[in-house]
């Protein structure tokens, strides 16, 4: 390998491999075709390293997420007092319950209400389950279920060991097949450039007049 | 003739035997398939047309349509682009005529058997793999071994020293579709079930498109672009790029298709960012290619397969942006499990690919017959009932798709749904009927090519006459 510390980047084959490939490819005609030695132009390159970064944006941990059924827990507390039970429609109620519940929530629990809303009558389906879970009904803690349509379900993470020999069910914010992702996506580029700058330097064009 | 082939000694075959019925039987298929999709559209579209029959039933009818498309147009015309491209590129002849010739005949009478056992209701009832496990077997070691080893040992013959990128993908992805095959199979040969089951299900149908038809479709692209334009190849470190990517990116993200199930979300994260990489190999392919074009654009209009090559490449750009990101949990929750995803089907099927495949069929059946196309106007007629049929097609499910998508999350009754969306079936259908009239009028051409079409002098190629009278 002919790698120079003041160009990196430039050709990883010395000067007699560049040559003996060039030469190569001069010689030969695959079915009467060949191919240049020109380079990736340089937006395209760009553009790849901005598909790498989109590829891990756009699929965040918190989009298009089932709601926990933890971030209910208010509104499910207040669906029965009084001021609530005044109100004559369930439009009305639930309005009012997700105007309470916004107004004393902290920005993660907002966002996550107005990404998740609720009909009144979905919340009369769920509020048993999560009345349940709060009384210890269930294994876990609240926070460690999904809503999914009229039922809660146990969420489908895998998260530490906790006490009782049972793993964190919660959402994590960065899962592990994300850090997989970096890991493979980092091979992959340090394998790709390796191979590609084996080959001649981009500016060495193929005379393919001469066979 | 097929049947006087099989059994004479390999040297007594024509060259380019395999070639001419591979070309012909992919045609023939293109031509079932395409009505098969008319006939099930006409029955989303006309609710009372041929009612009654079990047989008619679109239960019975869809994976017919499917299957036939999948193996019989797109895989046939594979093989047929593998029996004279991987010699041309190598410099050399077909390894066995004679082992192409069996495979197309194993693959005709596997492919017949399988679907008439499906019309029948014969299936392993699991989406894309719906073959039973004896015709899985066919395919295997009937169809794709054979296959593999003429190509194989064509490009081991080979009198070049290096080996073009098509046959890097040619000789890759028919090993990666046999593991595909018997892998995917799995819960029928196994009797695996459950979660399982569903996973290897569409792991099956992601890498018979991912490391199968899209991969070889781009190959087919990165021979008959260069040799219709004479122009070299743009990069070739821009294939390096291509082919690894997709054996990266393209074999890894299967649980994507299964965003809503209960499998493990380390597992869909995972699959979701990988999904989005897949157009990372669509960026090279698409770069490549149309940087290949440089200095003979006037080709797209004036030249067929130019024309049917080129419309392919482009499709491939709309195709990967919405395969990259429909994937992601912030977009499958809406377009999942509708008709968006009928037309991202179709889009990669019957747009990307099949124009490429078209192309490959055009050039391959006028360089081996030695005969000029009998008529360029039938040759510009398909092209356009083909692009307009197939636009209308992909536009109407894309709306239909969005329409229901809707339905699904506001709650809207099935039924209002259904109405709103008769308008777009009706559309489908007139597409779809549009691709099926023109791929009639294809097959009348190469036959009359093949019976009819003047003989190409020696030297020249027959699309650099297809204009000379």
């Amino acid at each position: 390998m002919a790698w120079k510390f003041d160009q990196p980047l430039y050709c990883l084959s010395d000067e007699q491999e560049q040559k003996e490939t060039l030469e190569l490819w001069e010689k030969e005609k695959h079915g009467g075709l060949w191919t240049a030695n020109n380079r990736l132009p340089l937006p395209l390159t760009y553009l790849i390293a901005l598909i790498i970064l989109t590829a891990f944006l756009v699929t965040m941990p918190i989009w298009g997420q089932r709601p926990n059924a933890a971030i209910y827990e208010g509104i499910v507390a207040n669906m029965d007092s009084a001021e609530v039970q005044r109100l004559a429609t369930g439009e009305e109620k639930i309005n009012f319950l997700f105007q309470q519940a916004m107004a004393t929530a902290d920005s993660r629990l907002k966002g996550d209400l107005e990404r998740h809303p609720l009909a009144w009558d979905d919340l009369l389906n769920i509020a048993p389950g999560i009345k349940e879970l709060q009384a210890g009904g269930g294994k876990y803690p609240l926070d460690n279920y999904n809503v999914l349509g009229d039922r809660i379900s146990l969420a489908n993470f895998e998260g530490n060991f906790v006490e009782g020999g049972f793993r964190e069910r919660k959402q994590p914010w960065f899962d592990k097949g994300m850090g997989i992702d970096m890991f493979y996506v980092a091979y992959f580029v340090i394998v790709m450039v390796l191979l590609i700058k084996k080959l001649p330097h981009y500016s060495r064009k193929p005379a393919m007049n001469k066979s | 003739m097929l049947m006087k082939y099989l059994f004479a000694k390999n040297d007594e075959i024509p060259a380019g035997s395999a070639t001419i019925f591979f070309g012909f039987s992919s045609i023939f298929w293109f031509v079932v398939g395409t009505g098969l999709g008319s006939f099930n559209a006409a029955k989303l579209a006309f609710p009372d047309w041929v009612t009654g029959t079990e047989l008619f039933a679109f239960g019975h009818m869809r994976q017919v349509h499917v299957l036939a498309v999948i193996l019989g147009w797109i895989s046939m015309a594979f093989g047929m682009t593998m029996m004279y491209m991987t010699p041309a590129l190598g410099n050399t002849k077909l390894w066995s005529e004679k082992l192409g010739l069996w495979t197309v005949f194993m693959w005709n009478v596997g492919l017949s058997l399988g679907l008439i056992l499906l019309w029948m209701g014969i299936t392993a009832g699991r989406e894309y793999s719906d073959l039973i496990w004896p015709i899985d077997l066919v395919v295997i070691f009937g169809v794709l071994l054979p296959l593999g080893i003429n190509v194989w040992m064509t490009i081991a013959h080979r009198r070049t020293q290096g080996i073009y990128i098509t046959n890097w993908f040619f000789g890759a992805c028919i090993f990666m579709l046999m593991i595909v095959f018997l892998v995917g199979n799995s819960p029928e040969l196994f009797n695996l079930t459950g979660l399982t089951e569903a996973y290897l299900t569409f792991w099956f149908a992601h890498n018979v498109l991912g490391l199968w038809i899209t991969p070889v479709a781009a190959a087919i692209a990165y021979y008959t672009i260069p040799k219709l334009t004479g122009n070299p190849l743009y990069s070739h470190r821009i294939g390096h790029l291509h082919f690894w990517a997709i054996i990266a990116f393209y074999s890894t993200p299967a649980s994507h298709h299964l965003m809503s199930a209960p499998l493990p979300e380390w597992l869909k994260s995972f699959a979701s960012v990988e999904g989005v990489l897949i157009l990372i190999p669509a960026v090279a392919f698409v770069a490549n290619i149309l940087l290949t074009m440089k200095g003979k654009w006037s080709m797209f209009v004036e030249n067929i397969e130019t024309k049917f090559s080129i419309t392919g490449v482009l499709l491939a750009i709309p195709l990967n942006m919405q395969g990259g990101f429909q994937q992601t949990r912030a977009i499958n929750w809406y377009v999942h499990g509708t008709g968006w995803i009928v037309a991202h089907a179709h889009l990669a099927l019957l747009g990307m690919s099949s124009f490429l495949e078209a192309a490959a069929v055009y050039f391959g059946l006028q360089s081996v017959l030695r005969r000029k196309l009998y008529s360029l106007t039938l040759a510009n007629l398909h092209y356009w009932f083909f692009i307009i049929g197939f636009c209308i097609y992909w536009i109407s499910m894309t709306i239909a798709g969005l329409i229901q998508g809707a339905g699904k999350i506001y709650e809207v009754p099935y039924i209002d749904v259904v109405v709103a969306e008769h308008p777009y079936m009706i559309a489908r259908w007139a597409g779809g009927t549009m691709v099926f009239t023109g791929n009639v009028i294809w097959l009348y051409n190469m036959w009359m090519t093949a019976r009819e079409g003047t003989i190409v002098p020696a030297g020249r190629y027959a699309h650099e006459l297809a204009y000379e009278r």
